[in-house]
């Protein structure tokens, strides 16, 4: 039964990071640079990385972006998201785990962002063979910055948030 | 599974490490994006291009059998003797009357020009990229 709930509230989860995906991919961010986005689903990673544990993000994060590629039809960009997911899982798990004395929701979600824009870097080179793209980091990891913080920020609210929900329904899992 | 959700104590509010970390980041990035800046102009490619007039009348790549070369530009508008270094180029004699290509020195980037109003002569260094593609797509 409590593995039942358990693979509901991932599942609602990765529909959740789904829907952000996809919000996300509606709008861009305008005035910066082509290619840097909000970071939305992130944040679902975050979340479950403190909520859940390590493999439950790694999976969600997974998941995610298996099924935002069924749902867009881009198949290449299912290689940057895959990548930067699960780069930016791990770099946040690290944080997290050993950091959290250090660094707040706000930092480890830094760390993710720049991780993941490193990871989709690191793949539009090898796929295009052409490590000129690399000058576009600096531009991506001060984006990352912003769009960090604030995810970092609203996560942070989130887990406040289901904590207290938690508190209710401590049996829930 | 019990859950783990971490000391909210320290979720508050921005730590020290988290101002230290974005102010190394800010730092570290804008550093490098200066350096990128002048990275992504150096052309592997580099080459003078001397204009009479506006038309191209001479092209030289820069290579080691062409330093210490010196060219003399000969016009209807005036002599200019230009000598090509090592990636750079000057004009060492004019006939102009006030001379300012002769001090104006040494051009070695790409995009920098000496002009010589009075015998229409511009010396531009261009680059050509290596890469003829330079455009990528990303999705």
């Amino acid at each position: 039964m409590k593995n039942i709930r358990r693979l509901i509230f991932l599942s609602l989860l990765v529909a959740i990071g789904l829907g952000l995906g996809l919000v996300e991919s509606m709008m861009p961010l305008p005035f910066i640079a082509p290619g840097a986005k909000l970071g939305l689903s992130n944040m679902v990673i975050l979340i479950t990385l403190i909520v859940f544990d390590f493999k439950d993000a790694l999976a969600v994060g997974i998941l995610k972006s298996l099924v935002l590629t069924l749902v867009t039809g881009s198949v290449t960009s299912l290689f940057y998201s895959l990548s930067g997911s699960v780069l930016s899982c791990l770099t946040m798990y690290i944080i997290y785990k050993y950091f959290s004395n250090t660094f707040s929701l706000i930092g480890v979600s830094i760390f993710g962002a720049m991780a993941h824009n490193f990871a989709q870097v690191l793949v539009a080179c090898l796929m295009m063979n052409n490590f000129r793209i690399f000058s576009y980091l600096p531009v991506l990891q001060l984006t990352s910055l912003f769009t960090g913080y604030f995810v970092g920020l609203t996560s942070k609210f989130a887990v406040n948030n289901l904590k207290k929900s938690f508190d209710k329904i401590n049996i829930l899992l | 599974m019990v859950l783990t959700i971490g000391n909210f104590r320290r979720v508050k509010k921005l730590t020290k490490g988290d101002k230290i970390l974005i102010a190394i980041i800010v730092i570290v990035n804008v550093i490098s994006l200066f350096f990128i800046k002048n990275a992504a102009f150096n052309y592997d490619n580099k080459y003078v291009s001397i204009q009479v007039d506006g038309e191209e009348i001479k092209k030289i790549i820069f290579d080691s059998s062409v330093v210490g070369k010196q060219i003399p530009i000969e016009t209807e508008y005036g002599y200019n003797l230009i000598e090509i270094g090592d990636g750079k180029v000057r004009v060492i004699e004019a006939d102009c009357p006030d001379k300012l290509d002769v001090k104006q020195g040494y051009i070695s980037k790409v995009g920098e020009v000496i002009v010589c109003l009075p015998n229409k002569l511009v010396i531009e260094i261009k680059g050509a990229s290596s890469e003829t593609d330079i455009d990528g797509l990303s999705r």
